[in-house]
């Protein structure tokens, strides 16, 4: 793998913040995407129905109006079946007629016909009055019907294969009062028809039982007879109604465009009143409340999306920070703190994780320095140290100490002749066989020397009788080094040491520091290991005198040791003996 | 009457919406208008102006017209109609016969609105009523069968009329077919016929001093543009000789003849105007039917009668539409 892919390998693939932005806009938009979509269901439904209500409405007072007009004239026609046929009447049935015409325009012809059903007055807006013709009208349908329900609504005629003509005919209450046949120009009703206005630009229409249009505000749609194919688009109309059995339906208009239509009867004559809207005006406060839901639906994603962004970077944001100060902590910086202010719970954590750093560092701190102290202390003593705030036994001070020098002798040479390898191996053998001994006697280790070691006793740490166990550890080493003397082809270990007051403290500069002793018994114990045999034991005659009886010694009076003026007495320990074993046994 | 009123109500509620939708358009149309008879009268009066304005045609800012008055001159009309076509115009109306006929043969395809013309589909203007089929369309006429109808109403007004002098440009096949019917209806009334033909404005003199010498009961007068030129001394006449007279259209009456009944003209006007506004607005002429006059007037001037000493009687003044006291 290269390095650069490292980073996104590290990248989580779902990050917390998409997660979070996710399920809080999703927690936004779907209520309210529901809340939308039904609201615009019922809404449309409503609206609908309220659509179908009015439009209903409009065709039931279409056909009110249409209804009006006809029955208008019907009431002028009463007034002229209102008198019997009698002698002398004639005159006043002639007026009741020449009154109905000047009335009522639409009516372009009437005839009265007496109780035996004999036309007695025929009076045209065209041609000359006819009066007392006599012609026999029993048998006229109009007439039959008239009789029989008191007003009759003949089917619409065309005159001249273009204008609509509709034949009404009343009877009085008694028969012999006569009918009266009215023949009604339908053209007026474009007066009626073109007045009706629906929505903004729809109108109405009206056709007869047969499909036939009879009124339009189009008069030319009227006027275009029967075979026309627009008026037949409204006869489909009709139809379709019919076939679904409603009252509203959509379909096309006259002029071709989409329409919603409702229907009306229009009971006297069996007519139809129709209303028309265009589609897209009558379905436009649908089409708008539906463009305001999803505008509003639209709104409430931003919002919620903000909102989400928002919400999610407030709650990632902190997780965040504590990843980098994790990591931070990780690297072991433990200085920059992490700064959370959100007053909950992520401010606790942070507040935790910065006093987590504190602990850290504080513990690295000291780890740290432990490490350092082990370098010439013995682990135990180095805790012991470190933990009793007595770090201060370190500083520089005079005490009285015991130095201790051991020696592999003939190594120099060895190390000439013999191969690195060799060398390292014997050195790393040769430590191993002392280190366990100087740790368990506790003894400070100021510094190796390749072929050799420096010892203290009594420094930094005091401990009773240091003489005494120098000469005990010394006894062990040289037990220990007997095997890989062994080893080493015959040459010998010695070991010197000598009691005294030295100058004890650390030397060295930053980050680099020993522990070291510093004084006359340092020489001393020097040249007297100098001085030793090999397996032999050497020490002066102040560590002798602190042993005194406790361990067996053998004086070997002074000698000349170089450096020092006079000769030193010298005394040698007993190696190996039984007493020390009893007494290593004891320790 | 109310009807009447409601019409003009509805008719003129219309225009206002027309009129914003028309001032869109940005186009100015052009439409001529061919008369035989003298200039601002009928098709060419104001009244005309003013049924296109209230459909949203303002002279001058969205149509212009083009107004040929041939003043009695039948000669004139195929030089109008060769004008017309070289202006372009959009449409043209015309009133009467000879004026609607110019414009058939000369006009091309230019959709021509026709009313005072008869009957077009017995001329050949047309090939039906309800699918004139061609480029003319307009107001029908059922000006014929009207004689009789007149006849019977003079009769009914003056019941003492025997003899009618029935005056009538007998060069116009139509105005000849007028008065046939007029004829037919005399006999079956019992009534006498004067027959006055006149073909030229010098034959009145001709036809007044014939009625001086033998006086008629009435006159009723078949209104062509030569009738209507001459209308002022028929009128004139009338009234020094104390003769009863039926005319044709109200406005005689208004010009102090004694009755009239006919289809309203203004009416009819209105209907040319509306049929020119569909035109306009892209309608194929061949699919707007002819329309058929639905309104008559019959008008009576109450002063005119006074000077003649004539009691109108109640069965005329019930259904006068119009009375000029």
């Amino acid at each position: 793998m290269s390095a650069p892919d490292a980073p996104l390998a590290n990248r989580p693939r779902r990050p917390l913040f998409q997660k979070y932005l996710a399920a809080l806009f999703i927690a936004v938009v779907v209520p309210l995407l529901a809340n939308g979509i039904s609201e615009a269901w019922f809404g449309y439904r409503d609206q609908r129905v309220m659509l179908g209500h009015r439009l209903r409405s409009e065709a039931q007072s279409a056909a009110g109006k249409i209804q009006g007009f006809l029955d208008d004239i019907t009431d002028q026609l009463r007034w002229t079946v209102q008198l019997p046929w009698r002698e002398g009447t004639d005159e006043q049935h002639r007026f009741d007629v020449l009154r109905l015409m000047s009335q009522a325009p639409a009516v372009v012809d009437v005839v009265l016909i007496d109780g035996s059903g004999h036309e007695r007055l025929h009076v045209s807006r065209v041609n000359p009055d006819i009066v007392n013709s006599g012609a026999d009208h029993s048998q006229d349908p109009a007439v039959i019907g008239a009789r029989a329900s008191r007003l009759w609504y003949g089917p619409v005629t065309l005159y001249g294969g273009s204008e609509p003509h509709l034949t009404i005919a009343v009877a009085g209450p008694r028969a012999a009062n006569g009918v009266t046949l009215a023949v009604i120009n339908l053209k007026l009703i474009w007066d009626v028809i073109s007045s009706i206005h629906v929505g903004q630009s729809g109108d109405a229409f009206v056709l007869d039982s047969a499909g036939r249009l009879v009124a339009h505000p189009d008069i030319s749609l009227v006027l275009r007879g029967d075979d026309d194919p627009a008026a037949a688009r409204l006869k489909d109309l009709q139809q379709a109604m019919t076939a679904a059995g409603e009252e509203t339906t959509e379909g096309v208009n006259a002029e071709h465009r989409p329409v919603i239509a409702a229907m009306a009867p229009i009971p006297g004559p069996g007519w139809a009143a129709f209303v028309e809207e265009p589609a897209t005006e009558a379905f436009a406060p649908i089409r708008a409340a539906l463009w305001r839901t999803g505008l509003l639906l639209l709104l409430g994603a931003v919002f919620a999306a903000g909102l989400g962004y928002l919400l999610a970077r407030r709650m990632v944001g902190p997780i965040r920070l504590l990843g980098q100060g994790a990591e931070r902590i990780g690297a072991g910086r433990f200085d920059q703190k992490i700064e959370i202010a959100t007053g909950d719970e992520l401010q606790d954590l942070a507040h935790r994780f910065n006093e987590m750093a504190v602990e850290l560092a504080l513990s690295q701190e000291r780890s740290e320095r432990i490490a350092r102290l082990k370098r010439f202390l013995a682990p135990q003593v180095a805790e012991l140290v470190e933990g009793s705030d007595q770090e201060r036994l370190l500083d520089s001070h005079r005490a009285e100490v015991v130095v201790i020098f051991c020696d592999l002798r003939g190594f120099t040479s060895f190390a000439g002749r013999a191969g690195a390898e060799e060398v390292m191996g014997l050195v790393q053998e040769y430590y191993e066989a002392l280190g366990g001994i100087i740790t368990r006697y506790e003894a400070t280790l100021t510094c190796f020397m390749g072929d050799g070691l420096m010892l203290l006793l009594n420094a930094p740490v005091p401990c009773p009788a240091p003489a005494l166990r120098g000469v005990q550890m010394a006894v062990e080493m040289q037990a220990a080094m007997q095997s890989v003397v062994s080893s080493w082809r015959g040459r010998g270990h010695e070991i010197g040491f000598a009691k005294g007051p030295a100058t004890v403290g650390r030397i060295g500069y930053e980050g680099r520091s020993d522990y070291t002793a510093i004084g006359n018994v340092v020489n001393l114990a020097s040249r007297i290991c100098a001085a030793a045999a090999d397996g032999q034991i050497l020490i002066d005659q102040a560590a002798a005198a602190e042993i005194g009886d406790a361990y067996p010694l053998t004086p070997l009076g002074t000698r000349p040791l170089r450096g020092f003026a006079e000769a030193v007495p010298v005394f040698s320990v007993a190696a190996s003996s039984p007493a020390g074993a009893v007494l290593h046994a004891a320790l | 009457m109310t009807i009447l009123r409601r019409t003009v109500l509805a008719a003129s509620a219309l225009p206002l919406l027309r009129a914003g939708a028309l001032a869109q358009s940005g186009r100015t149309y052009r439409v001529g208008l061919v008369s035989i008879g003298p200039p601002e009268s009928g098709i060419l009066s104001p009244g005309m102006i003013q049924n296109f304005a209230k459909r949203g045609y303002v002279e001058g800012r969205n149509i212009e017209f083009e107004r040929r008055a041939a003043q009695g001159k039948p000669e004139r009309l195929a030089g109008f109609i060769d004008e017309l076509v070289a202006k372009p115009v959009d449409v043209i109306v015309t009133s009467s016969y000879p004026a609607a006929a110019a414009a058939k043969e000369r006009g091309g395809k230019i959709p021509i609105v026709v009313i005072n013309s008869g009957d077009p589909v017995a001329t050949g203007l047309a090939a039906s009523l309800a699918h004139p089929g061609g480029n003319v369309t307009g107001v029908s006429e059922i000006a014929t069968e009207l004689s009789a109808k007149r006849l019977a109403l003079l009769k009914e007004a003056v019941p003492s009329v025997k003899a009618v002098a029935v005056l009538w440009n007998a060069d116009d096949f139509g105005m000849t077919l007028r008065y046939q019917a007029a004829e037919v209806e005399a006999k079956r009334a019992a009534m006498l016929i004067v027959p006055l033909g006149v073909h030229a404005p010098d034959d009145f003199d001709t036809a007044f001093s014939e009625m001086t010498k033998q006086p008629p009961d009435a006159i009723l007068m078949v209104t062509d543009i030569l009738t209507i030129l001459n209308r002022k001394r028929v009128i004139d006449f009338a009234r020094e000789h104390r003769l009863p007279a039926i005319y044709e259209y109200a406005r005689l009456v208004r010009d102090g003849g004694l009755m009239s009944y006919g289809p309203d003209e203004a009416g009819i006007a209105d209907r040319a105007a509306g049929l020119v506004d569909r035109i306009l607005k892209g309608a194929n002429p061949a699919d707007l039917p002819l329309e058929l006059p639905s309104r008559f007037q019959l008008a009576v001037n109450l002063q005119t009668a006074k000077t003649l000493d004539l009691a109108i009687p109640e069965s005329i003044l019930v259904r006068a539409d119009d009375v000029v006291e």
